[in-house]
């Protein structure tokens, strides 16, 4: 995927201006920046929830093929979790049986299996973050947006489902841009790291390469060596972009 | 204080009711209580006895129930359609929300002497009054809904490839579904007071009429039966309308 000079404004002052950035295939890429630099923001005007305001967005990709995992798992409340798996395959005409074979599957394959009857309400966090997860993979995507889909869990079901994903991410090679505030997550699952500066005109003000090999458990990799030293380069750069905006108000 | 077992509230209510009943009776026959204002509950039952007993009740039954549940479907219908129309046509909306509002704010009951003189004393006019009573509540329930649909559902049929035929089926239309079922014990309680207030206005069937025909004769007995009978019909429609709430409400 190649974001080329995107500038995204909801009325008046644009929040993002110019933001450039690539993801190459079965990359792990990830964007962090201070509250309001408009990371969401590009996020949903790459799956078309946003018109930008200028720029280019080439994916090569068709709009099946690429995948959004929002904070928020916002399954359907009415439907199982089966159905709510299914629903993306049905919606691009998949029949209803083969939608359903193929949703019991990913449930059975991300530790939900038995659970495809139950409604979203009776599942615990981590479960529905789950089901939303296989909702984006049974659609074979080569391409997933994830927009802090983890920071609602506690920590050792995140661990958990962090390390899957990763696994599944690298056996299948799917790229993957990741939004977060967690420089620690974004450094031990990522091979690149993309810095936006303070909103609102935020824009890319650093890209850094992770050179932590893979595959990569997200656990040892934050004891790689070349993890702290580019940890502290991150968090130095990300409060020299927070307090900038200060520095020049003052 | 000992905390109350809630799967034995029903017992309890009933026992209380039993007590109330009970000391009602002994009341009426120690002649503590005038029967022409309170007859004791078995006078009532004797009433009711009598009302069953001689099939008199059946035509009354059917004129209210008729109208009752005209009322409701037809107020379930046209409110859910001009809700939905509201909600998605801000130029409809603009029409419609403020008649909607101002009919909700009056006593709609007041429209019963003019929907006499526009359908007649017949059923017309009673299923009229249900319908209004039951449409202004439920277009409230649904054009609020809509308006106050979760967006990110709406977002995730989007991101998964889904067009707006594919919204309206499995988002609009499974929310106002839940939004009716959860006025639909209103709406019912809705559609037997227009029904019975449009008998009681002018009519020659009806509970309501034998409500006031009750009252012309001052028949207290009578006039409670009724009451009791109007009670219970609710009470079973409204078990019946928890149970389809409770199981196509499953989910929430």
């Amino acid at each position: 995927m190649r974001v080329r000079n995107l500038t995204i404004s909801y009325s008046g002052e644009p929040v993002l201006e110019g933001a450039s950035l690539d993801v190459d295939e079965g990359r792990f890429v990830s964007l962090v920046g201070p509250s309001g630099s408009g990371k969401s923001s590009l996020l949903r005007a790459l799956i078309g929830l946003q018109k930008p305001l200028a720029g280019s967005i080439k994916t090569g990709l068709s709009r099946s093929e690429i995948g959004i995992l929002f904070q928020d798992d916002a399954l359907l409340p009415w439907k199982t979790a089966r159905d709510n798996v299914a629903l993306g395959l049905t919606l691009n005409g998949t029949t209803r049986r083969a939608a359903l074979d193929e949703a019991e599957t990913w449930l059975d394959r991300l530790g939900l299996g038995g659970l495809g009857d139950r409604f979203p309400r009776k599942l615990s966090g981590g479960q529905r973050k789950r089901v939303a997860l296989a909702q984006v993979l049974v659609m074979k995507p080569r391409l997933i947006l994830m927009d802090e889909p983890f920071a609602s869990l506690d920590a050792i079901v995140r661990a958990r489902i962090v390390r899957d994903v990763v696994a599944l991410v690298e056996r299948e090679k799917i790229s993957v841009l990741l939004v977060t505030h967690d420089l620690e997550e974004a450094i031990s699952l990522s091979d690149a790291v993309y810095l936006l500066s303070q909103g609102p005109r935020a824009h890319v003000t650093q890209h850094y390469a992770v050179p932590i090999p893979r595959p990569r458990d997200p656990v040892r990799a934050r004891m790689h060596p070349a993890f702290a030293p580019l940890y502290e380069k991150l968090w130095s750069d990300l409060s020299r972009e927070v307090d900038y905006p200060r520095a020049v108000a003052a | 204080m000992t905390a109350l077992d809630p799967r034995y509230a029903w017992v309890r209510r009933l026992l209380v009711l039993a007590i109330l009943l009970a000391v009602w009776e002994a009341a009426g026959r120690a002649n503590m209580l005038n029967p022409l204002y309170a007859p004791s509950p078995s006078q009532i039952g004797s009433a009711l006895v009598e009302l069953f007993g001689d099939g008199r009740i059946w035509p009354h039954l059917e004129a209210t129930f008729s109208a009752a549940l005209g009322g409701l479907l037809l107020g379930i219908i046209v409110g859910i359609l001009l809700g939905v129309v509201a909600a998605l046509v801000p130029f409809i909306a603009e029409l419609i929300e403020p008649v909607m509002t101002l009919l909700n704010a009056i006593p709609r009951v007041v429209l019963a002497p003019l929907f006499v003189i526009w359908f007649g004393i017949g059923l017309s006019s009673k299923v009229a009054l249900s319908f209004i009573l039951v449409a202004v509540l439920i277009f409230f329930s649904v054009f609020t809904g809509i308006r106050q649909i979760d967006r990110r559902l709406v977002e995730r049929i989007v991101t998964l490839g889904g067009d707006r035929a594919a919204l309206v089926r499995h988002v609009y239309l499974p929310s106002v579904a839940a939004w009716v079922l959860g006025s639909l014990k209103v709406a019912v309680g809705f559609a037997f007071t227009g029904a019975c207030v449009g008998e009681f206005v002018a009519a020659s069937r009806g509970l309501g009429y034998l409500l006031s025909f009750a009252q012309s004769t001052y028949n207290a007995a009578l006039m409670m039966a009724i009451i009791v009978l109007i009670l219970a019909v609710v009470l079973i429609i409204f078990s019946l309308a928890g149970r389809l709430e409770k199981h196509l409400l499953r989910w929430s």
